[in-house]
């Protein structure tokens, strides 16, 4: 069940990645409009950091190419923002929350150039819209996971990018908090960002994403929530864990979750 | 002897080599690097010899090209062990510079009758003789110790490099694949900061010995990292630790007659154990845990 779509934002052709000669992403071949909340869904192993790595460059394909606003990634860096998983990086290293955040603002700078007031600025809304301009200058090393988790996101909006790949944004992140962020990527997405979450509740996937990616080494879908949010290739890409399966299902049912209604 | 000349001299000296390498250090210490840095000091001995032999001078600009390309061969080398050949990254550190270190030791044993070159100054070095060693000009000119100027020269050339670079080798070292993202060149800044720790090796090889510029790259930022979360204050404290042990180490060693550059090393070891001890307690009474603090599992 594969959507694709006319001058998509992002483009994935024909994608194989290898670790070691064997390939975890096998013939990965998608395409995503601009505008939209998307949402990669998959089991533990399922390849989806691995495919942000392959789409950001940091991990070279066997095969396939991808291409981003119909370039190629060295011509649209600046307009591209990344979030990486939380645990690959290590929290005790000396700076300070905005100090982090304003890295998000040194791509655009360039070489030799120290970020100044502007920079700053920047760095200070983008910590506000996450809820941590009260944390700015203390130590990272002393925040918890959740908020580490927010930096991340707030040094991703300090890039002020068209296309935000987020890995795992939400781990550890608490329920209010979640509901504020993903509000916000809502806003970006109506002012006509796009933001592609990889996320591992189903749950709370199905509220707020207009998009699915699914992913289990194959593609086994991408398309609009209402054509793809099945128990069908829900079974397919999460394996036989049917207990979890069945209480999605229910969940279906008890939203009176209708595709045609929406 | 209490303050005289010489002793100024080989203080300023001692405690320029102890800040080149403690600001490098902090980089090599953050990218978790500590023991590349030890590697590099090593490997560098091929390159070392094999310039002095070109060059037929322990002072040419050859000898210092030599290190800088073995050192950046060493960084590649555990580089390609570790990422193509997954080979944990001790044993890639240890396979690497023991080799090259072996194949230096090799080298002089072969070129000896060629290269005057004194093993036991290139491990441990003999910043005592210091004064002595002047640099004359052509029209017989003193200008007064020589490796005082190459300190100098390398202490100009690390600070601008960290200097230029400050951006740069923060986010290169605290999140790798970001900085590959947003367009930084992580690896050629990464092999820029292996080159010049190579450079500072050889330059200060002659002073302190190719062994004890290794402690001075991972001690003293050690120890200031268990005082500090803070990058500027970070990098302040290893310059005030470089010039402190550099004093303390020099008057010991006078006291007991012993190796200078021994007993700066032992004062930096010194203060990184009050200081772990010390905070391990304080730490303890605080909170009740015993978590340990990075810096300290990398040395143990
Ligand atoms: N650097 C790596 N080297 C070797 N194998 C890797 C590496 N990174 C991930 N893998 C393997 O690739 C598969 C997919 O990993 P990943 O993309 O991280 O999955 P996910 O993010 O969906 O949990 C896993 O089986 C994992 O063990
Ligand atoms: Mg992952």
């Amino acid at each position: 069940m594969i959507t694709q779509v006319k001058s998509p934002i992002l483009e994935i052709h024909d994608l194989t990645v290898s670790y070691d000669q064997s390939p975890v992403l096998w013939n990965v071949d998608l395409s995503l409009p601009s505008g939209k909340l998307i949402g990669i869904l998959g089991p533990n192993g399922a390849g989806k950091s691995t495919l942000i790595k392959a789409i950001m460059g940091l991990v070279d394909p066997s095969g396939g190419y991808v291409k981003l606003f119909d370039k190629t990634l060295e011509e649209v860096r600046s307009r591209i923002s990344y979030v990486p998983q939380r645990e690959s990086v290590d929290w005790n290293f000396p700076a300070s929350v905005l100090d982090v955040v304003m890295m998000g603002t040194y791509g655009k700078l360039g070489l030799f150039k120290r970020p100044g007031k502007k920079e700053k600025e920047l760095s200070m809304e983008s910590l506000e819209k996450v809820g941590m301009h009260g944390f700015a200058n203390r130590q990272i090393s002393e925040l918890s996971g959740g908020q580490q988790q927010r930096v991340f996101i707030a040094r991703s909006l300090a890039q002020n990018a068209d296309l935000y790949l987020m890995d795992e944004p939400f781990a550890g992140v608490d329920m209010a908090t979640e509901t504020a962020i993903f509000e916000l990527l809502q806003e970006m997405t109506a002012a006509g960002k796009t933001v592609i979450v990889v996320h591992h509740d189903i749950y709370s996937a199905v509220n707020y994403f207009d998009w699915f990616i699914m992913l289990n080494l194959h593609l086994v879908a991408s398309g609009p929530k209402e054509t793809v949010m099945t128990e069908d290739l829900l079974r397919k890409t999460y394996g036989g864990k049917l207990n979890l399966l069945t209480k999605v299902s229910d969940l279906i049912r008890q939203k009176e979750f209708n595709p045609l209604k929406n | 002897m209490s303050f005289d000349q010489n002793a100024f001299l080989i203080i300023i000296t001692a405690a320029m080599i102890a800040i080149s390498c403690g600001l490098l250090g902090v980089f090599m210490m953050l990218r978790k690097m500590s023991m590349t840095g030890d590697a590099i000091s090593h490997a560098v001995l091929p390159g070392i010899v094999i310039g002095f032999f070109v060059s037929g001078s322990q002072r040419g600009l050859e000898v210092i090209i030599g290190a800088g390309i073995l050192g950046i061969l060493a960084t590649l080398m555990i580089d390609w062990l570790r990422r193509k050949a997954r080979v944990q990254l001790d044993a890639s550190i240890g396979i690497t510079f023991t080799l090259l270190f072996a194949i230096g030791i090799i080298l002089i044993n072969l070129l000896a009758y060629k290269v005057d070159l004194d093993q036991e100054c290139v491990l441990y070095g003999e910043i005592a003789y210091l004064p002595i060693d002047l640099w004359l000009t052509k029209s017989g000119l003193n200008m007064g110790p020589r490796i005082l100027y190459l300190s100098l020269l390398n202490l100009i050339l690390v600070t601008a490099f960290i200097i230029l670079f400050f951006k740069e080798l923060k986010v290169t070292s605290f999140d790798e694949n970001f900085s590959k993202v947003i367009g930084i060149p992580a690896g050629l800044i990464n092999l820029s900061l292996m080159s010049m720790v190579s450079y500072t090796t050889v330059s200060s090889f002659e002073a302190v010995g190719a062994i004890l510029v290794v402690a001075l790259l991972v001690v003293p930022p050690a120890t200031a990292f268990l005082w500090t979360r803070k990058l500027k204050l970070l990098i302040q404290l290893t310059i005030v630790l470089g010039i402190g042990i550099s004093i303390v180490g020099y008057y010991l060693a006078y006291l007991f007659d012993s190796s200078i550059a021994g007993m700066i090393v032992s004062v930096a070891g010194i203060a990184f154990l009050a200081s772990a001890l010390f905070k391990s307690k304080s730490f303890l009474s605080r909170f009740g845990t015993s978590r340990q603090p990075e810096s300290l599992k990398k040395i143990v």
